[in-house]
């Protein structure tokens, strides 16, 4: 039978959209022909906000860029410009950082998995998501005041040392963690319209998956045996056991597969680095920083200047989001502002390959892949 | 040897020359040779795009592009020079799908020109927008607003009336 | 300078906070409906018509859809079993404009979301509220000198809370959402012709 195409627009206000994404769809009935995708309804210049500000007053604006985990956002800038202005980082800091970047990954995964289980149309996993994201937000809390936006990195170290009690409450948390990821799999992973809904949806081979320039998990999902943790180990992850969470299926349940197992894994080095966090200053007191005050407590006392000027030069660095790969292209002309900072947001690029996923599928499972690729819009749009 | 070298070896003729970025393999490329040593780098091996980085420096453009390996886990950067006055260069689109958008992007807020890009349009600015803002003569000062059309087009003007409830 | 004397039996005494349910009632000002009902055998309501809309106005806001950025994500968690905005009677999310009274602006308005930010407005029904949330919708907030950013979401649609913070803690949320039950509380024919109070 001979049918017409249909022109369908969703978003920018749509609730599964994880924000304000468009896609511009070419319907044969309810099959998809073709998708378009329309962004930046979030485009807020952060690139061009980088070039007027300094260094140090850069750090809060990457945390809102993937909002869900700014830890590791504003870990990855901080990371390039300390490579540029060659800056070490204490052991205590390092510890401190790859503590709160983890616990981030556990948070962005928690709110991965409540949200795509709602776009599916059920409620009950959102609910228990939160309440755990709630859990680890004290946390956060304790260490620097904030719940979202924390901007607790700072070039050299990190802002805060841990308050008083944080590990014993830090040991809590990962314990009442294990036993609520048992109870997700026994929720979610069996569920009969769960599987139908998931599997052999948004289908991606490897070598497509690489082309199309995904990463992180994403790409994990699809059976690329790769984490930046581990081919470019930075920070302490070279001390650290743990392994990197692949599938081999390439489709969206490999991927939801890939973040559960990421929980455990980073619940893993959580335990690791409670375990064994060393004593010592929580920011360099080298070459850029400022010597401790004698008879004062160094770590509250040192403290990096705020206005520094890294030599001239170039960096890129990449780090191993909860997203994917987030890299920062610093260019410091000598100047107090960094000269251009450019974002490669793990978000913006996994997105290439959705149109490629969903064609010839339907609308739900437009649904159901876009809500396991795991983007935010404010990492998309910049 | 690094992958860079490798490069240059493989053809002399469009490496200008060879460096080091950090610690990341770095060969500046000449503008008419980039789709060749794009795809020759590809045959290296380096099956991975990262980024584009479009670098407006006044006197001179340059687009940065990050490779890396998952066989041979291993970095390189190429890099290409270009005129300020109408900067262009070869999209490597046709190799790395990501490019596309990549491109798209760097075309939206740098200003150039990626030739042969099958879709040369913004990305995260409106159609119409009035130049490029990471350039760095950009305006700030003049405010650009966009209303909404009868299809849901966008259209961008300098006068917001008709958005704004007071001026 | 002048010592002030203040006349301290002028100074109307403040407001006490209600405590029992049956003080909560009374405070919204239904009971004497309910009281008059029932001097009268149920036959009979007496109250005044704000009173009456007012509370079943405030009671069961219905909130739009449509979070932009950071703040967003807070909604989501205000939403949540923690801190659940269940408790006012307005956790149905609507997915259209049509159906909601309340409006979040809860993130970043850029150039190219507010004349869909407006149009959304538009589109809902009468009566409705805006809450504008965080310092981004509030007056551009950490993004007021970029050149894609809209200075404050009160420059296309009228609002009639504003949250500070970026983003406000789902305290702050809720607090602002007091503030705008307070505010139908006043509103109607009888607040605005001066007979209600």
């Amino acid at each position: 039978m001979e049918t017409d195409e249909l022109l369908l627009n969703m978003g920018p206000v749509h609730p599964a959209t994880h924000g304000v994404l468009r896609f511009k769809l070419r319907m044969d009935g309810e099959i998809i022909r073709d998708c378009e995708i329309v962004m930046g309804y979030l485009h807020r210049g952060t690139e061009k906000l980088g070039e007027m500000k300094t260094y140090l007053q850069f750090i809060p604006y990457t945390d809102r860029l993937d909002y869900l985990s700014a830890m590791p956002n504003n870990y990855a800038y901080v990371k390039a410009v300390e490579e540029l202005a060659d800056i070490e980082v204490p052991l205590r800091a390092e510890y401190i950082r790859v503590l709160t970047l983890e616990l981030n990954r556990i948070i962005n995964h928690l709110v991965f998995m409540g949200s795509l289980i709602l776009d599916l149309g059920a409620n009950t996993a959102i609910m228990w998501g939160f309440r755990e994201r709630e859990k680890a937000l004290q946390l956060y809390e304790m260490l620097c005041g904030a719940r979202m936006t924390f901007s607790y990195m700072r070039i050299g170290g990190v802002r805060e040392d841990l308050p008083e009690g944080f590990i014993p409450k830090l040991n809590d948390f990962i314990k009442d963690m294990e036993k609520r990821i048992v109870d997700y799999e026994q929720l979610i992973n069996g569920n009969e319209i769960f599987l139908l809904r998931m599997k052999n949806i948004g289908v991606i081979n490897a070598d497509e998956a690489i082309n199309y320039g995904m990463t992180g998990p994403s790409l994990r999902g699809s059976g690329v045996n790769y984490d930046i943790r581990k081919l470019e180990p930075y920070s302490i992850y070279p001390d650290i056991d743990f392994k990197a969470c692949v599938r081999k299926e390439c489709d969206s349940y490999a991927r939801y597969l890939v973040r559960m197992d990421e929980m455990k894994e980073s619940l893993h080095i959580l335990r690791q680095v409670a375990d064994t966090m060393p004593a010592g200053d929580i920011i360099t007191t080298q070459k850029y920083g400022i010597a401790p005050m004698t008879g004062a407590p160094s770590a509250v006392m040192t403290y990096f200047p705020r206005i520094f000027t890294p030599p001239v030069g170039e960096v890129y660095t990449r780090t191993e989001a909860p997203k994917g790969e987030l890299g920062f292209y610093v260019v410091s002309d000598g100047t107090t502002k960094p000269y251009r900072v450019k974002i490669r947001s793990p978000s913006f690029c996994n997105l290439v390959a959705l149109p490629k996923m969903i064609v010839g599928l339907k609308i739900p499972d437009l649904i159901a892949a876009f809500g396991t690729i795991d983007i935010v819009l404010g990492d998309v749009d910049r | 040897m690094n992958a860079a070298e490798e490069l240059k070896q493989a053809m002399p003729a469009a490496v200008v020359s060879t460096g080091m970025l950090i610690d990341k393999p770095l060969a500046i490329i000449k503008k008419e040779e980039i789709l060749k040593a794009a795809g020759k780098v590809k045959e290296m091996g380096f099956d991975n795009l990262s980024v584009i980085t479009g670098i407006d420096y006044r006197d001179r453009f340059e687009v940065i592009y990050n490779f890396f390996s998952y066989k041979k886990k291993e970095n390189l950067v190429l890099k290409v020079v270009l005129d300020h006055e109408a900067p262009s260069v070869d999209s490597v689109a046709s190799i790395w799908k990501v490019a596309d958008w990549l491109e798209r992007e760097t075309y939206d807020l740098v200003g150039i020109k990626f030739t042969g890009h099958p879709n040369l349009v913004r990305i995260l600015l409106p159609d119409g927008w009035n130049g490029h803002p990471l350039r760095k003569d950009y305006d700030m000062e003049t405010e650009q607003f966009v209303t909404m059309g009868e299809d849901g087009e966008d259209i961008v003007s300098t006068d917001g009336s008709n958005l704004l409830r007071r001026r | 300078m002048d010592s002030v004397t203040i006349d301290t039996t002028k100074i109307k005494p403040a407001k006490k906070k209600p405590e029992t349910a049956l003080e909560k009632l009374n405070d919204t000002g239904l009971i004497n409906t309910l009281l008059a009902a029932r001097e009268r055998e149920g036959m009979i309501l007496f109250s005044t018509v704000d009173q009456f809309i007012n509370w079943g106005r405030f009671s069961s806001l219905w909130p739009v859809t449509s979070g932009l950025a950071c703040c967003a994500i807070e909604m989501m968690a205000v939403t949540m079993a923690h801190h659940d905005l269940a408790r006012f009677g307005m956790e149905a999310f609507r997915a259209s404009p049509r159906q909601a009274d309340l409006m979040f602006v809860a993130g970043t308005v850029t150039k190219r979301m507010a004349p869909r930010v407006k149009q959304l407005y538009e589109m809902m029904a009468e009566p409705k509220w805006v809450i504008s949330i965080g310092s981004c919708a509030n007056t551009g907030g950490p993004y007021i000198e970029s050149y894609s950013v809209l200075k404050g979401v009160d420059n296309i649609i009228p609002v009639d809370v504003y949250v500070p913070g970026c983003p406000p803690r789902p305290e702050a949320w809720l607090y602002g959402i007091i503030q705008l039950r307070e505010k139908i509380k006043s509103q109607g024919y009888g607040a605005k012709w001066g007979l209600n109070k």
